[in-house]
């Protein structure tokens, strides 16, 4: 969680703003945030967050507190004048920030060590809303929701397969992943991590994350499923006497035998050279032919077209 | 007399209660009220999928997170199990025009 930030501005409304105001805020973003209405990693702490200001600002009397004493006003015992305890906190920080370095206390929350129990906090955030207000009553850890984040990757990769380290960065906090990518990932397949998802309470186990495959537009490849095509360009003669080509693939370079009276559009198959599959047969490797001429014909060559033109009877647009 | 050689496919419901931290009577009352799926055998007892751990859990996320009644939850969550096969039918049919 973003420390420090107004629970005012994580709902959105300003200071002065009306009970009524407070609870379409948090209702709005709890529609929007939900883990189970949004999969997004980032979407459960927005969610979390949005409680915790909510169920501070809700009820008047907290949020009287909460604006006399700000974030730490559990911790400020009833009937203390909020002058006072804002002296005695800016004394409590000089001497934390002369004792840091070496390590203070835990947290940070060296003014009232022993008074605050961190779970207390933690299970405030979150225990509140997923369980607490007497809905707690029936109800005891609840595990988390599923989350999805897309990751993309090139065609390269998704036929080498790697280990890929991941960042997910959501409202401040970042979390890395190593995963490993297996070789033949398609397009939309989803890699499972499994506890990585959303976060259970009291202890329930975390939902799973999804990473959901995207494979970047390539500038030579197309992928269909594990069958890659790429585009074989060839000179007019090439393609009416037939040649033999080298094409780079992502598996490396291959010799493709183009057989004579190849016209534009015609796909050469190269078995097994798509993407590899793990659970069975490869994808295919299909090399679309493409003619193209010199754009400015040399003398020679316009004069030997010129003789192929008068000699040829061959129609391209005659109905078969 | 009866062997486990295999782990059950099915859940007991005193076994699904221990996995999902619920009391068998509510289990019972979210199964009456059709929000998780159950199996009656001939002996009237439940038996559950390990799914329906995952269905059980959205349903307390939903419940916490909105109040909701359980009739609204059961809306809810057949509102969001439709919006995930349009959007998967969504994403893929994405993929074939690109």
């Amino acid at each position: 969680m973003a420390e420090g930030e107004d629970f005012y501005q994580i709902l959105g409304v300003p200071r002065d703003a009306s009970q009524e105001d407070i609870q379409r805020a948090y209702r709005k973003l709890a529609r929007t945030y939900h883990p189970d209405v949004n999969h997004d990693p980032g979407a459960e702490d927005r969610f979390k967050e949005a409680s915790e200001a909510y169920d501070v600002l809700s009820d008047p009397e907290t949020r009287r507190r909460y604006d006399a004493f700000g974030r730490d006003f559990r911790q400020v015992p009833e009937g203390v004048d909020p002058e006072t305890w804002r002296r005695a906190q800016a004394g409590a920080r000089a001497r934390a920030g002369a004792g840091a370095g070496a390590g203070a206390g835990p947290g940070g929350f060296s003014f009232s060590e022993g008074d605050i129990d961190l779970d207390d906090l933690l299970g405030g955030l979150f225990g509140s809303r997923f369980g607490g207000r007497g809905s707690r009553r029936g109800w005891g850890p609840i595990p988390g929701a599923d989350q999805e984040a897309e990751i993309e990757l090139t065609v390269e990769e998704a036929y080498r397969g790697r280990r890929r380290s991941i960042t997910l960065s959501s409202d401040g906090t970042r979390r890395s992943f190593d995963v490993t990518i297996p070789a033949g990932v398609t397009d939309g397949q989803r890699i499972r991590l499994a506890g990585q998802g959303g976060h259970g309470s009291d202890g329930a186990r975390n939902g799973d994350l999804y990473l959901i495959v995207r494979i970047a537009p390539h500038p030579r490849y197309r992928l269909e499923g594990r069958d890659l095509y790429v585009e074989l360009r060839l000179a007019p003669w090439e393609a009416a006497l037939g040649t033999s080509v080298a094409l780079d693939t992502p598996g490396g370079e291959v010799k493709v035998k183009v057989p004579g009276g190849t016209s534009s559009g015609r796909r050469i198959r190269l078995a097994g050279r798509g993407l590899p599959n793990p659970k069975g047969k490869a994808g295919d490797l299909y090399a679309e032919a493409r003619i193209m001429v010199p754009p400015p014909l040399s003398r020679a060559e316009r004069r030997l077209f010129e003789q192929l033109a008068a000699e040829s009877s061959f129609d391209p647009r005659k109905q078969r | 007399m009866s062997y486990a050689i295999v782990r059950a496919a099915r859940l007991s419901l005193e076994e699904f209660a221990v996995l999902s931290g619920l009391h068998p009577d509510l289990i019972r009352r979210l199964v009456a009220l059709g929000l998780i799926e159950a199996h009656r055998d001939t002996a009237g007892a439940l038996w559950f999928s390990r799914s329906e751990l995952a269905a059980v859990a959205r349903v307390q996320r939903l419940r916490a997170g909105f109040a909701l009644n359980y009739a609204a939850i059961g809306l809810v969550a057949d509102l969001l199990d439709r919006i995930a096969v349009l959007e998967a039918a969504l994403r893929a049919a994405q993929r074939r025009g690109r």
